[in-house]
């Protein structure tokens, strides 16, 4: 393993930690979700993107729609670790006189790209985002993450279709694809499966990984910018709940709070002294 | 009645706009011709941008573009911006603050005329009106839409400007300058009753002061051509002056203006109030100025409005 990913590999152990703690002290939140796409955030923010925590409004940075916006801890603690705001902040996540909104704010927190979390909105604001770019002539790359159950909303694809037409080669959408949504598994609930063929269809250029492996997600992305003139799609296979195995598999982790003991449990089994 | 097109008004002063201002933009749903766009594409080209039939991906993709310092006016029918991309004006346009402009047209009954209710659209205002922080312009006629999308660009934050069908009254000769914001008081005569409007509908209600005129009462008209932020100060001292008011708009009477000066009213000065509009029903396709009679926005309508106004205050 390179000192790279030892390094991402290491922070994701750290970020998983802290979202837990969040959520414990918040009492509410989505520890599952959050999870499965800690691997594929720390990537692109530890790992490619081009960012400034000391200048957070940078026209020319890269930018992040985290369209699962229900995950924001990880985001949260991410941003806190690069220095966007103090991580004195994380444990103020949902009260009143936090930064750290229940969903992403993009006006109330440092580091936030987009407001999000009204789910399959993510990728059609990427696409303002990156014809925005396109328009001013800067030459930053529009990351938007999302899960795959929202995939079922109806802009996803109207926004699928338009990035296509524009030819947005800075366009690369992760699907944290960890097969559950709210009420269940998305088999069991959508006809969605399988996605890439429909999105190949499309015209996007597709690429399958394994989201919890570094070296998986950082090549893809190198691909995905290799490419420029289709807008790529990353599908990044996940698990909800990845790094607790008490929460894996147990969908009633979509949105709950670990007790005190269960913490302990969840900490214990990500390892380490901090 | 003479014409001009406040759509070609929309077009024509983004285009002027648009030779000043590099960031702004155009986005469409599959709407050009609606707007009648054709020479602003021409002229601009990488500045236009249309995402097919499709408001909600419009409205999210102005969001993603006004966040990277662009201007983007998202142009289209009134209700599908307002209905079918409500949730993502209200969360990624209104909440963020971000720095869309939403130009609807086809707005009220008479626009959508012989369309019918599809494309007619009598609710976007009560609609926008109940998200915060959308400033909400109802231009009487097409040189005060050239005024409110002046006015819009060079303002930051998200606003909505309702336009018409193509065949809309000129209201006013003149250009007349359009302060966001602020109503105007176009008779001032009035201790009688204070008949508020905005819109297209405007020269009937002109048309209605001067009928009371005759009859011996005194309208003062009111044009609310801002429904958000309202000018509440301006209109408390109308109704102070006037004790009975009259709202007519080309709109359902719940939710637009009729509610807006209704709740000033119950908050600062009580005093009778008649709401001419479309009386909460679904109407029917015909001839604009046909069904603006038979759905009870005639002149008449006005007059009678008016005098039950003030018969009312005498009840108190």
């Amino acid at each position: 393993m390179s000192d790279r990913i030892k390094e991402l590999t290491e922070t994701a152990r750290l970020v998983r930690k802290d979202l837990l703690k969040m959520i414990h002290l918040a009492k509410d939140g989505h520890p599952g979700p959050s999870l499965s796409v800690v691997d594929i955030l720390t990537a692109l923010y530890f790992g490619t993107m081009r960012i400034d925590p000391e200048n957070p409004k940078w026209p020319e940075r890269d930018r992040c729609i985290l369209s699962k916006g229900h995950a924001c801890p990880a985001l949260y603690a991410i941003l806190a670790r690069l220095g966007f705001f103090s991580p004195d902040e994380l444990p103020g996540l949902r009260s009143l006189e936090s930064m750290l909104q229940g969903h992403p704010d993009m006006n109330k927190t440092p580091g936030i790209d987009t407001t999000s979390g009204s789910l399959g909105n993510g990728i059609s604001i990427g696409l303002g985002m990156a014809l925005a770019g396109r328009i001013k002539g800067l030459d930053y790359t529009t990351y938007v993450v999302t899960g795959d159950g929202e995939l079922e909303e109806g802009v996803v694809w109207e926004a699928m279709m338009a990035a296509e037409h524009y030819r947005l080669g800075r366009l690369i959408v992760f699907i944290d694809n960890n097969e559950m949504q709210s009420g269940g598994p998305v088999k069991s609930i959508s006809g969605l499966y399988p996605i890439l063929p429909k999105l190949k269809a499309f015209g996007w250029h597709c690429q399958e990984i394994n989201g919890h492996d570094f070296t998986e997600i950082l090549e893809a992305v190198r691909c995905a910018q290799q490419e420029t003139s289709h807008p790529s799609v990353i599908l990044a296979h996940t698990i909800k709940g990845q790094g607790v195995p008490f929460m894996i598999g147990d969908n009633s982790w979509h949105k709950r709070v670990p007790t005190e003991s269960e913490l302990e449990e969840a900490l214990a089994a990500l390892g380490g002294d901090r | 009645m003479k014409q001009e097109n406040t759509r070609i008004a929309v077009t024509e002063t983004l285009m002027e706009l648009a030779g000043k201002d590099p960031d702004i933009v155009l986005v469409c749903s599959d709407s050009l011709l609606v707007i009648k766009a054709k020479p602003y594409v021409d002229k601009y080209p990488e500045r236009f941008i249309d995402v097919g039939i499709a408001e909600q991906n419009a409205v999210c993709c102005a969001a993603g573009l006004a966040s990277c310092g662009l201007i983007p006016f998202v142009a289209t029918y009134a209700g599908f911006i307002t209905m079918r991309a409500c949730e993502q004006v209200r969360t990624f346009v209104a909440y963020p603050g971000l720095n869309v402009k939403m130009i609807g047209a086809n707005g009220g009954i008479a626009a959508g005329e012989r369309e019918g209710v599809t494309h007619q659209f009598f609710e976007d205002l009560g609609i926008l009106r109940a998200i915060p922080g959308i400033t909400i312009v109802v231009p009487a006629d097409a040189g005060q839409v050239r005024e409110a999308v002046r006015a819009v660009a060079h303002q930051e934050g998200p606003a909505y400007i309702r336009i018409g069908s193509g065949r809309d009254p000129v209201v006013f000769e003149k250009p007349f300058p359009l302060e966001i914001g602020k109503v105007r008081i176009l008779r001032e005569e009035g201790r009688d009753v204070a008949l508020f409007a905005n819109g297209s509908i405007l020269p009937r209600v002109l048309a209605a002061a001067d009928e009371l005129s005759q009859q011996g009462i005194k309208a003062s008209v009111v044009e609310v051509h801002t429904l958000k932020p309202l000018d509440v100060e301006t209109i408390t001292e109308v109704l102070s002056q006037t004790g009975a008011a009259v709202t007519v708009e080309d709109h359902n009477i719940i939710g637009g203006l009729g509610s807006a000066i209704a709740e000033v009213i119950a908050e600062n000065k009580p005093v009778p109030l008649v709401r001419v509009g479309l009386r909460d029903i679904f109407p029917r396709s015909g001839r604009p100025e046909k069904l603006l009679d038979y759905y009870n926005m005639g002149v008449s309508d006005i007059v009678a409005g008016a005098r039950k106004a003030i018969e009312k205050k005498g009840e108190r």
